[in-house]
């Protein structure tokens, strides 16, 4: 699904957030980005979906070469990536349903599939009762929650995550983790950059370490350790 | 583009003029400023031109012939003019005919019992009025022609006013133009600073460049339109009150028909459309990067 080859980005400034990095993932995994702040992981998240682009190094999203597209295709890639952040991004003026129904109003998708889509994926992240509150009445989690399901709304090939649970409480982020589970399990492939040690650690799945821009580690049902 | 996405497109347009409604207010005022100016202008220009082409057809150039010319001579000449490109009509008037039309003009026989002292002469109409100093310049250089005479300085004079409305009422125009872009394309930059929250969260979705500039630009066309149709309706009206002032009073200029103007209107609407359309497009290009 996913292919870096030789990978390296150096900011602007000079800082080089990662460097030379080649790994693969295939659809279906769940794979956690883990490593001290400033390792790289955000840089390795946006260059997924054309946030950036890698000072050197090739990257294939599903056998297509992303470093090479035009940019009117850029959309067309990040339709096919669910996108979650750390501080939600909601809009704070519309509802829950109007959030998640945006996300398909701009990919001009057809009423009838918005009036079909939007209470099913309310109801997979278990937010149904609250489709007509606005962002602002709602918890942390349940923020997460229907940020989560405005990535999926679109059914994409892959959820990548920049720390979903930076924000939220243990248990909060726990829930929030099991429900990434839940979205894997039914065949959507999940790359999550995360600083939560114990949550990463139980979760028992791939772990990509990362440290000052190198790939120190990368373990299938591995642990997030920073003993080197 | 589905029915929906369009619906959604006007309806975020109307939510930011709404929102800005200081700005948008202001926007519309300048268009219409603008136009307004432009649409004076250019009515007083075509209807200063109205005006000249009664007058012009007046002017007419008289060739007075030597004395001494023989009627062989005088043919040829009517011939040769007739072969000068412009001329529409040339008219030999005898020493007699002279004569007779003065008499008629001074209601009196003043010259009784004096030997006629009018020339023989040919009276010529050019085609266009512009190329009146032209054709006179032509006509003096043939033997035989003692004097011409036409209008001269009236209508050099008459169109150099026409060309100086004009251009002043260009320059004036262009200068609103350039400020009511600028004042759109600020207006419609306090939009994209409302929504850059939405902006960078569609782009992450998976919008289009164009499904983004949309609403900006529909915001934009839709403040050039206002304020063009509140400029058509206000030049309009005063027109029309012009135009029955001046038949009312002074009987002798006639004005362009009202109708006239609507001809302008729809060219108007769509100079109002592309000032907010280029205004937004300007502010899109430089604060949303898309
Ligand atoms: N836009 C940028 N311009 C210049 N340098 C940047 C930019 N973004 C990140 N960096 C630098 O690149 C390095 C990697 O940053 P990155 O955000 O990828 O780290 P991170 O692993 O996500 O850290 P954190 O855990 O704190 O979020 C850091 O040194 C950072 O300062
Ligand atoms: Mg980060």
């Amino acid at each position: 699904m996913i292919e870096m080859y030789g990978v390296t980005k150096i900011y602007p400034g000079g800082q080089v957030a990662l460097k030379d990095i080649s790994l693969k993932i295939l659809k279906g995994e769940f794979v956690f980005i883990v490593g001290p702040s400033g390792a790289g992981k955000s840089t390795l998240i946006k260059l997924l979906f054309r946030e950036e682009l890698p000072t050197r190094g090739q990257i294939f999203f599903g056998g297509k070469n992303i470093t090479r597209l035009r940019p009117r295709e850029i959309p067309y890639l990040r339709r096919r990536i669910g996108i979650v952040f750390q501080d939600f991004r909601l809009l704070p003026e519309k509802t829950v349903y109007e959030n998640i129904a945006f996300a398909m109003e701009v990919v001009e998708a057809p009423g009838r599939d918005i009036r079909k889509r939007v209470p099913y994926v309310l109801e997979r992240v278990g937010l149904a009762h609250k489709a007509k509150a606005k962002p602002s009445e709602l918890s942390g989690g349940e923020q997460q929650r229907v940020a989560l399901a405005r990535a999926l709304v679109n059914n994409p090939d892959v959820l990548v995550a920049d720390e979903p649970t930076g924000n939220l409480d243990p248990d909060t982020s726990r829930d929030i983790m099991n429900l990434l589970d839940d979205i894997n399990k039914r065949g959507t492939t999940l790359v999550v950059a995360s600083h939560a040690r114990e949550l990463v650690d139980s979760m028992k799945k791939r772990v990509i370490q990362l440290e000052k821009g190198s790939l120190v580690r990368d373990e299938e049902r591995g642990v997030y350790s920073n003993e080197t | 583009m589905r029915l929906r996405t369009i619906k959604y497109f006007f309806k975020e347009s109307f939510t930011s003029l709404v929102r800005n409604r200081w700005m948008s207010l202001a926007s519309i005022g300048a268009v219409a400023s603008a136009l307004i100016i432009l649409g004076s202008f250019l009515l007083l220009s075509v209807n200063f031109d109205h005006i000249l082409k009664d007058v012009e057809s007046q002017v007419e150039i008289t060739a007075y012939l030597e004395d001494s010319l023989e009627q062989e001579r005088i043919s040829q000449l009517k011939k040769d003019f007739a072969a000068i490109s412009g001329i529409k009509e040339v008219e030999f008037i005898s020493k007699e005919m002279a004569l007779e039309e003065f008499k008629e003009q001074v209601g009196e026989d003043l010259l009784e019992g004096i030997e006629n002292p009018l020339p023989n002469s040919f009276r010529i109409k050019v085609n266009d009025p512009h190329e009146v100093a032209l054709v006179a310049e032509k006509i003096e250089k043939f033997s035989g022609v003692d004097e011409v005479k036409y209008g001269k300085g009236i209508v050099e004079k008459l169109f150099n006013i026409i060309y100086w409305v004009r251009m002043i009422g260009l320059a004036i125009m262009v200068v609103f133009a350039a400020v009511s872009i600028f004042i759109i394309s600020n207006t419609i930059r306090l939009t994209v600073f409302a929504r850059r929250r939405e902006i960078n969260i569609m782009k992450y979705i998976g919008a289009t460049d164009w499904f983004v500039r949309w609403p900006f630009l529909i915001e934009g066309m839709v403040l050039g339109l206002i304020g063009s149709s509140l400029a058509v309706a206000i030049l309009g009206i005063a027109y029309k009150y012009l135009y029955v002032t001046v038949k009312l009073n002074i009987p002798m200029i006639s004005l362009l028909p009202i109708e006239q103007f609507y001809n302008y209107a729809f060219g108007f609407l769509g100079i109002g459309m592309f000032i907010g359309a280029f205004g937004s497009s300007f502010s899109i290009k430089k604060f949303l990067n898309v």
